[in-house]
């Protein structure tokens, strides 16, 4: 009776976070129709008390964002209905992921709305907080729980750089309206301005999941229940980019050079790292987030594609760089949702996140195997499908970028980070064949991957769903332009001009393409229908084939991990154990690793820099009573010339 | 009404385009291999042999692995359509290409993307070693040729500024032949083609050897129409890359001043010319050289890679804008 009560809760409760997104997009639908105010922006909520006075509006960048958030929400909303049964099935309370989860949502809400520096901080932390606790909602796991000590750590340095800008800002300008803030810039000095820039940078980079602040993203976005997941990579690093628009772009300015090629140089390297990561992992999750990392480089890269084209007054290189980042953003949330939500359906099908022990699922869940591959074409940026269209975007832009420019250096580092992405699509190709090839192909590698059984409905419907909105953004390009038409702008000065008719063919080949290769496909598949088939054995050489003799996760991308073993750390321990001579093994070991270079070249110096300086410190604490009034003594005498 | 009378010509223009690379495709892979014959002194088969050999796959039965999905018999036909779709960006004899605008470099290389994605995918449905085997030495090949296909592409359309292939082939005919970022494109592009084709000294197409197949090895489980659709497909990617590359050394349109049928047909068997001229270059470069171990194929391609950024900067210092 108990657990039927349960039940109801989770669908209703469930169901209301759906309608309200729904009715979110709606109403936003209906609302961004044409008005003064996407440009100029809506306050809406203002309050004044105790010398505050917090403001939260909304503009057309807003817009775009909360539309990512409300549809973020809406599908793993959706996703949840199914999801959570099986904790209902364990017994296991669901009011601290409610809870969690409204709230997380609510904050990441007051994050895109706040229009003062106050509020902003508040809500950033609260949006923190509450993801930390749903990282922490499988707490009875260990590697949960250190998973969700690196998040809370890490998002409090990020923290603690945003505190800083914030209070400086507040220095100056004894208010904490972004509005005054803006008025003040043009009068800070260089060094000011760029330091302020580099705190929002590491503050709000880290939260993206840029390298080298992500190292707790694969962590957290990783143990966090799949449905949070999806919120966390596919919306809430998305937020944390919207606030480079929002701080940077629109209240620091165009500014120097030197920041667009961070962007760029960050961005790249994220989406090396971050894909080459993912490239060695075998477990499920932690290979998506590691992609997360990737997709946040590439949106990186666009950033500083637009920054670098602001500053050389590209006007057309920057149009096309901000158009390949919202339409990225958006491709990213769609199919990383999906991709996570597939995860979802796997864990729960076999409890093992270990690619290694999986295999051979797409004839055991066929559902969530077609939803899965609409996701892995999506993700590894080829056509027909949305990711591509992102990616040659900004090819384009970095292209007219370079074309544009009269001479220099730059003209030969920007063509090669389109090569490094060039690469990174390789790379992220080999990844995600691993993904769902190791997964969903072949036989199964054990006990539970043969037992699997589809997931329940909504579980496989809700990612089709998300496969379908995908191919819709790709067959009507024009609908999709027009949401990336109201952040542009608001970020454009200048006259708005109709992205829609600036872009002109090359956006309406993503329909052509798309609509002649399945006409093609279907034309060859209805040629070649005749014909006999016959099922048989796999030829083996005449022996009899085990699961065993396929290649392994591991093995499918050693090749990568060989070339780039530097980067990825890889590890290999074998022990032999002989008999008698070396001709006769008893028994043979094989450990293989890769680790997380960063935490070796970066964080571990870092922290035992940190715990050297403290044990320095400790020592003016000796216990010594003579001591303690000696400190008295100076401190009294310091007072009294300070004080003179 | 206007717009009809464009896009019906346009249309039939497209399928003969179509038709012509379909058409064309097993003929080279025949010449290629008569080439190699000869320099192995031996007759060698027909050139036609190749329809002959799709012909007779055709009809037979196919046989599929107990353990493959669907997905086993959606590869091959996904990757004939991509390749296809590929072919429609690469201009012609007459140096024409169907789908033509902005970025269309680009979408060659990731249409090529789409074909690798499937064919490893369906490596490793078999759930044997070889299967696994080519699919995971084709990824690795894929992530080297990718950066340098695409820069040197991007070299050329910097050189002729558009990224529209047909742009580039076309702005070319005005460009010396000798000019040092374009032969180093060239050399680029040349290297990453012979990856690309599974041709020596990175993949040998004769044999299916565990220790050297990388394509073969992925296509292990198929027969029948689905293994004629797979061959078929490295046919017209063989004969696209080639004809790109041919119009790079030498661009030719419509020869000027000879319209008409008679024009078409001149473009045409001069464009089969220079075809036929680098596919005999290919063969005798395969018949020079030894398959390479796998871990020295990253040297060999990041030649290519360092060519493509020296064609980049020499492009600069020599237009003075370094």
């Amino acid at each position: 009776m108990i657990n039927k009560g349960g039940q109801s809760v989770r669908k209703l409760l469930m169901t209301l976070s759906l309608a309200l997104a729904g009715a979110g997009l709606i109403w936003g639908i209906v609302m961004t129709r044409g008005g003064e105010w996407i440009k100029t922006g809506f306050r809406f909520f203002t309050g004044e008390g105790a010398g505050l006075s917090l403001t939260w509006k909304v503009d057309g960048l807003t817009v775009f964002f909360l539309f990512i958030l409300l549809l973020g929400q809406g599908l793993s909303s959706l996703y949840s209905i199914g999801y959570l049964k099986e904790y209902e099935e364990k017994k296991k309370s669901l009011w601290p992921f409610f809870t969690g989860w409204f709230l997380f949502l609510g904050s990441m809400f007051g994050v895109l709305l706040a229009d003062d520096g106050f509020s902003f901080l508040l809500m950033w932390e609260m949006m923190s907080l509450f993801s930390f606790f749903l990282v922490l909602y499988e707490h009875e796991d260990p590697q949960n729980r250190k998973s969700a000590y690196i998040y809370l750590v890490m998002t409090h340095v990020a923290t603690v750089f945003l505190t800083a800008a914030t209070m400086f800002l507040y220095s100056k300008t004894g208010s904490f309206a972004f509005e005054v803030w803006a008025g003040v810039v043009p009068m800070l000095t260089t060094v000011q301005l760029n330091l302020l820039f580099l705190a929002f940078f590491v503050g709000l980079g880290s939260k993206a999941g840029f390298v080298p602040f992500h190292i707790w993203l694969p962590y957290a976005h990783s143990a966090a229940p799949s449905p949070v997941s999806t919120l966390m990579s596919g919306v809430m690093v998305k937020v944390a980019l919207y606030l480079f628009f929002r701080l940077v772009w629109l209240m620091l300015g165009p500014g120097p050079v030197w920041w667009g090629w961070l962007f760029l140089l960050i961005g790249a390297l994220s989406a090396l790292v971050g894909i080459l990561f993912a490239s060695v992992q075998s477990d499920l999750k932690k290979l998506l987030a590691y992609s997360t990392i990737e997709n946040v480089g590439i949106l990186g890269m666009a950033l500083g594609s637009a920054f670098l084209a602001r500053s050389w007054q590209n006007d057309w290189a920057m149009n096309l760089a901000l158009v390949a980042f919202f339409w990225h953003a958006l491709q990213h949330m769609l199919f990383k949702s999906l991709l996570f939500m597939g995860a979802g359906n796997i864990i729960q099908a076999t409890h093992t996140r270990n690619l290694e022990r999986l295999g051979g699922l797409l004839r055991r869940m066929p559902k969530t195997g077609l939803a899965a591959l609409v996701g892995i074409v999506g993700i590894t940026a080829l056509p027909p499908l949305g990711g591509f269209w992102g990616e040659l975007i900004l090819f384009q832009s970095l292209w007219l970028n370079t074309l544009e420019l009269t001479g220099g250096w730059s003209k030969v580092f920007l063509p090669i980070s389109i090569g490094i992405l060039a690469l990174v699509g390789g790379l992220s190709l080999a990844t995600f064949v691993k993904w769902f090839g190791i997964a969903f192909l072949g036989q199964a590698r054990s006990n539970v991957a043969e037992r699997a059984e589809e997931a329940h409905p909504v579980q496989f419907i809700t990612p089709l769903l998300v496969g379908g909105l995908a191919i819709l953004s790709v067959l009507w390009p024009a609908a999709t332009l027009e949401f990336i038409n109201l952040p542009m702008s608001v970020l454009r000065t200048g006259e708005v001009i109709s992205i829609g008719s600036n872009l002109g063919k090359p956006l309406f080949m993503t329909s052509v393409y798309l609509i002649l290769i399945s006409l093609l496909t279907v034309v060859v598949v209805v040629l070649t229908k005749r014909g006999t088939r016959r099922v048989t054995a796999t030829w083996n050489c005449g022996t009899p084939l085990t699961s065993r003799m396929q290649y392994s996760a591991t093995g499918l991308t050693k090749p990568i991990r060989i070339l780039f073993s530097k980067a990825v750390g890889s590890h290999r321990h074998v022990e032999r154990n002989f008999v008698e001579s070396s001709y006769s093994l008893r028994s043979l070991r094989y450990e293989g690793r890769s680790k997380e270079v960063f935490e070796d070249v970066f964080y571990r110096p870092l922290i035992h820099g940190l715990f050297w300086v403290a044990s320095q410190i400790r020592k003016l604490q000796e216990g010594s009573i003579h001591l303690y009034i000696g400190y008295l003594l100076i401190t009294v005498i310091v007072v009294l010339i300070l004080g003179r | 009404m206007d717009e009809l009378s464009i896009s019906i010509p346009r249309l039939l223009m497209g399928f003969g385009h179509l038709a012509l690379i379909l058409a064309a495709a097993p003929l080279l892979q025949g010449f290629i291999k008569k080439s190699k014959a000869f320099w192995q002194m031996r007759q060698g088969p027909s050139i036609l042999q190749p329809y002959r050999d799709l012909r007779k796959l055709l009809k037979k039965e196919e046989l599929i692995s107990e353990h493959a999905s669907w997905i086993f018999l959606l590869a091959p036909r996904i990757g004939i359509a991509a390749t296809i779709m590929a072919g429609l960006v690469i201009p012609n004899a007459w140096g024409w290409a169907p789908l033509s605008g902005w970025g269309d470099l680009f979408l060659f290389g990731a249409s090529l993307g789409l074909v690798r994605l499937f064919i490893t995918l369906s490596g490793l449905e078999g759930a044997g070693t070889f299967g696994g085997m080519g699919s995971s030495r084709e990824l690795f090949l894929g992530l080297l040729t990718e950066p340098a296909l695409l820069l040197g592409l991007i070299v050329l359309a910097f050189i002729t500024q558009t990224t529209s292939l047909q742009g580039i082939t076309s702005g070319l005919e005005t460009i010396s032949p000798i000019f040092i970022p374009r032969i180093l494109a060239l050399l680029t592009l040349g290297i990453v083609s012979i990856a690309e084709m599974g041709r020596i000294p990175v993949d040998n197409p004769d044999t299916h050897l565990e220790l050297t197949m990388i394509h073969e090895g992925m296509l292990i489980e198929y027969s029948g129409p689905s293994l004629a659709l797979l061959n078929f497909a490295e046919q017209v990617k063989q004969l696209l890359l080639i004809s790109l590359l041919a119009q790079i050394v030498w661009p030719s349109g419509l020869i000027s001043g000879s319209n008409g049928l008679l024009g078409l047909l001149w473009a045409l068997g001069f464009a089969g010319v220079k075809v036929a001229v680098l596919g005999f270059f290919f063969a005798t470069v395969e018949s020079l050289f030894v398959k390479r171990r796998l871990f020295l194929l990253p040297n060999y391609l990041a030649t290519s890679t360092a060519s493509a950024i020296l064609a980049l900067v020499s492009l600069w210092f020599i237009r003075g804008q370094i």
